[in-house]
């Protein structure tokens, strides 16, 4: 099933080879600028009527982003997961909130966490969790989050620490 | 406003006989099953690695001391203390734990009034310490690597006609992804005797910087070539990884680093040693100990020369250790190093032959003995005196010398069980199958299988180029025809080696008796220090512990223009001999600097 409709759909839309997962469960990986009117062929000709969710993966090493749109197609019981890559420099995306109105949230979202904008799309810039957030946005993989907790929280005074290697040396050969 | 509007509020009055849907008592309802609750940790599996603090990105972990925790081998008996006002209950620490010790439980409700009590140390006395409930890793789920790159190796049939190097290295993408499973603990630099910098070193490989990583080595281990090929790689069995999956190969990693740095760029990257001291040491054998104390004092600006009674430097690395573990070349490069730090060798000079100790004692400001122990002991079974019969040490020292007058008949038996026995035992097998193209070589030893004393590597490589290993046999004697020339070994099982005590008293099931070929017997049972250089005089001056010169742990015999270092007074192998060589440098440079060495 998901290979015919693979097969069909291919030349008008440059899709990627078809990753199987399992039997119900695929994904593809097209060009940004292709995803609307695959998206759109989905749901209106194909059945995928329903946006499972739409997340994000940053390839730091590879200079990307990566989209994910879950869409599934109830009456057939299907999953195909649609991938898209973006410069991770621009890091924007056609939005899709005029054709699934939830969208926008997911979009908004990925806004506030990745740094990823999506033109157009309702209520893009207003804050979704985090709160007064001045720092890069945190699911960066370039956000140090260790440092970020140094920074932002006081430390209860009396702490100390040991490292494993010295501490060892000390009790076990100190004169070297 | 209508007045269903106004009436629909009373609708709900209907429910008020209804079980209530709201917790009459919310602080004692039991959390789900793998909720992620307060930290549990099983004290006596946790190693102390501080992989769990390394990972909170909330720094909520710090490492400390803890009563009735010992710091000894792979523990460092530091626990891990939680900061719960910082916590977010992530479970990284968890799903990190190189142990599997440190867990959580379901329990979420805690109330003090000291804002102390939340730092806490989890495993000792925490109400829900015994509470089976809570996050646990998925299905033993590990997130750090748990298998080893396996190391490229010469296939049986490529290897046994030659004497080729059987470990052809890591490439680069398998150094990479073996440096990328270590997590920087630290836990093995104790157990390595010359406590080199192996996370560090490790380290530099992930980076790709070659460079970097030499120098690391050279801070601790002028032998590094040497001890990446052969080292006993003590420090693996203390690695943190063990305990989940296979330890990080730290000897290939260390071997790889300096396979990636030429000769001439390890001597640029140690740079020149301190300018001349005017002070001079004498060092007697060129073995690793002997050896490293020279690259150590020569790097402090003193003069240098080692005695060496063989033709060439290296001791045990070089007519020991067969060359397809470690290629004369590799062992070559790393004492270049040491000579081009300006240590001079004086092979072929026998101490106490060639040139006396006293003649030694005289013209330097030290001395030092690194003689190693170059007899091999004998069985003394029936028959094992005169010709037939051979010392495995002796042996070996000649196939290196390429005397041709080695003996390599059709059969052969070995007696002994653990490396060197394996030593001459596969090394004769190439000889007999270069000669007759065919093994004919038979190894017994006292042990079991499961308790030989060498490496499982060596059993496992034995038994693919057709040594027969036969285990439990302890030799009773070596049989002669008429004329003199052996025909073979009889051996007796063994039913146990050590008696009620703990002794070495082997027992024998005397029904059982085998004779095993061979026209040649070779013993490999052990060596021991020839000490006859020193002279009556000297030898009844020092003080002696059990048959080996005394030293203390400075590495100071009883004379004090005297030291000594290596297998003739510790063992019992290179890297215990380069730590011993770092030591005895380093006294007597210490002793120098006090003047206390006679001149
Ligand atoms: C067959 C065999 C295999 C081994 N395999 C391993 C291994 O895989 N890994 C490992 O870590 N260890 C191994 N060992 C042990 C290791 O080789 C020794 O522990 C190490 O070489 C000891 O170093 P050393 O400097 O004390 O002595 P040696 O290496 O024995 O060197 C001593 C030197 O002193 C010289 N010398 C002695 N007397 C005099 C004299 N009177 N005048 C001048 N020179 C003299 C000797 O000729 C020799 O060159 C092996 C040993 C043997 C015998
Ligand atoms: S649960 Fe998370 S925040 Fe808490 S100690 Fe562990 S790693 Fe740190
Ligand atoms: S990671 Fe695990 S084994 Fe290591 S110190 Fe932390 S709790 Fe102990
Ligand atoms: S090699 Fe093992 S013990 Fe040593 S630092 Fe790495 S993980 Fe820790």
């Amino acid at each position: 099933m998901m290979r015919d409709l693979h097969a069909l759909l291919t030349p008008r839309h440059a899709l990627g080879p078809l990753e199987i997962r399992r039997e119900n469960l695929a994904f593809v990986t097209l060009p940004a600028s292709n995803l609307r009117g695959f998206l759109t062929e989905l749901r209106d000709t194909q059945g995928f009527s329903h946006l499972v969710l739409l997340t994000a993966v940053d390839w730091l090493e590879e200079g990307q982003f990566q989209l994910t749109y879950m869409m599934n197609n109830r009456a057939r019981d299907l999953t195909l997961g649609v991938r898209v890559m973006l410069d991770r420099t621009t890091a924007q995306m056609d939005s899709i909130h005029d054709l699934w109105p939830t969208a926008a949230t997911y979009q908004r979202e990925l806004k506030e966490m990745f740094g990823i904008t999506f033109p157009g799309s309702p209520r893009l810039d207003e804050e979704f969790i985090l709160e007064g957030w001045t720092d890069l946005p945190p699911y960066r993989r370039d956000f140090d989050s260790l440092a970020y907790s140094q920074q932002t929280y006081a430390e209860r005074p009396g702490r100390v620490t040991h490292d494993p290697r010295e501490y060892m040396k000390s009790k076990l050969y100190p004169g070297g | 406003m209508s007045l269903r509007e106004v009436l629909t509020p009373f609708s709900v009055w209907k429910r008020v006989l209804d079980a209530p849907v709201s917790i009459a008592d919310p602080f004692s309802r039991e959390a789900s099953e793998h909720y992620r609750g307060f930290h549990k940790n099983d004290m006596e599996t946790c190693i102390g690695c501080g992989t769990c603090e390394a990972i909170c990105q909330n720094g909520a972990i710090d490492m400390v001391p803890v009563e009735g925790q010992n710091t000894e081998k792979g523990d460092s008996g530091l626990r891990p203390m939680i900061d719960y006002g910082r916590c977010c209950w992530c479970a990284l620490c968890v799903d990190i734990c190189m142990t599997g010790s440190l867990t959580m439980s379901n329990e979420y409700t805690w109330v003090d009034s000291d804002p102390d009590a939340f730092r806490f140390i989890p495993g000792l006395n925490e109400p829900w310490k015994d509470k089976q409930a809570g996050y646990k890793r998925e299905n033993g789920r590990v997130l750090s690597g748990t298998t080893r790159s396996p190391m490229g190796e010469l296939h049986a049939n490529e290897r046994i006609d030659n004497f080729n190097e059987i470990c052809v290295g890591y490439t680069r993408e398998e150094a990479i992804l073996e440096a990328d499973r270590c997590v920087e603990c630290g836990l093995c630099v104790a157990t390595c005797p010359a406590h080199m910098s192996i996370p560090d070193y490790i380290a530099a490989v992930r980076d790709q910087d070659y460079d970097r990583g030499l120098q690391l080595l050279y801070e601790t281990n002028p032998f590094s070539e040497v001890c990446g090929r052969i080292c006993t790689h003590k420090c693996e069995t203390s690695c943190a990884a063990v305990h989940e999956g296979d330890a990080i190969a730290i000897r290939w990693l260390k071997r790889h680093i300096v396979d990636n740095v030429p000769l001439e760029r390890r001597v640029e990257l140690i740079g020149a040693p301190k300018p001349a001291t005017g002070k001079s040491v004498a060092i007697i054998g060129a073995g690793p100990g002997g050896l490293t104390a020279a690259y150590d004092l020569a790097r402090e600006g003193v003069k240098v020369t080692v005695y060496e009674a063989l033709p060439k430097p290296g001791g045990m690395m070089r007519y020991g250790i067969p060359e397809y573990r470690l290629p004369y070349d590799a062992l070559d490069r790393d004492i270049a190093v040491i000579e081009a730090m300006g240590v001079t060798i004086k092979c072929a000079t026998v101490v106490g032959v060639d040139v006396q100790m006293e003649d030694l004692r005289q013209s330097h400001d030290a001395v030092i003995l690194a003689i190693g122990l170059q007899m091999g002991r004998g069985t003394r079974i029936p028959g094992s005196e005169g010709a037939g019969v051979e010392r495995a040490v002796d042996l070996l020292r000649r196939i290196t010398a390429g005397d041709p007058t080695v003996p390599v008949p059709e059969t052969a038996v070995v007696i002994g069980g653990g490396n060197v026995a394996f030593d001459i035992a596969r090394s004769m097998a190439r000889l007999q199958k270069i000669k007759y193209g065919r093994v004919g070589l038979t190894l017994t030893a006292l042990e079991d299988r499961a308790h030989f004393l060498a490496d499982k590597e060596e059993l496992v490589e034995g038994d693919e180029e057709g040594v027969l290993i036969l285990d439990s046999r302890g030799p009773q004697e070596v049989m002669r025809d008429p004329s003199g020339q052996v025909t073979g070994l009889r051996t007796w099982a063994v039913t146990s080696i050590f008696d009620a005590e703990g002794r070495f008293a082997p027992a024998y099931d005397e029904s059982d008796e085998q004779i095993h070929q061979g026209a040649l017997v070779i013993e490999a049972i052990g060596q021991m220090a020839d000490t006859s250089l020193l002279g009556d005089a000297l030898t009844e001056k020092l003080e002696w512990n059990r048959g080996r010169i005394k030293i203390d742990s400075e590495m100071r015999t009883s004379e004090p223009w005297l030291f000594a270092a290596g297998d003739a007074v510790k063992g019992p192998d290179v890297i215990n001999a380069v730590a011993d060589g770092h030591r005895a440098a380093r006294t007597v440079m210490e002793a120098i600097a006090q003047g206390e060495v006679v001149q």
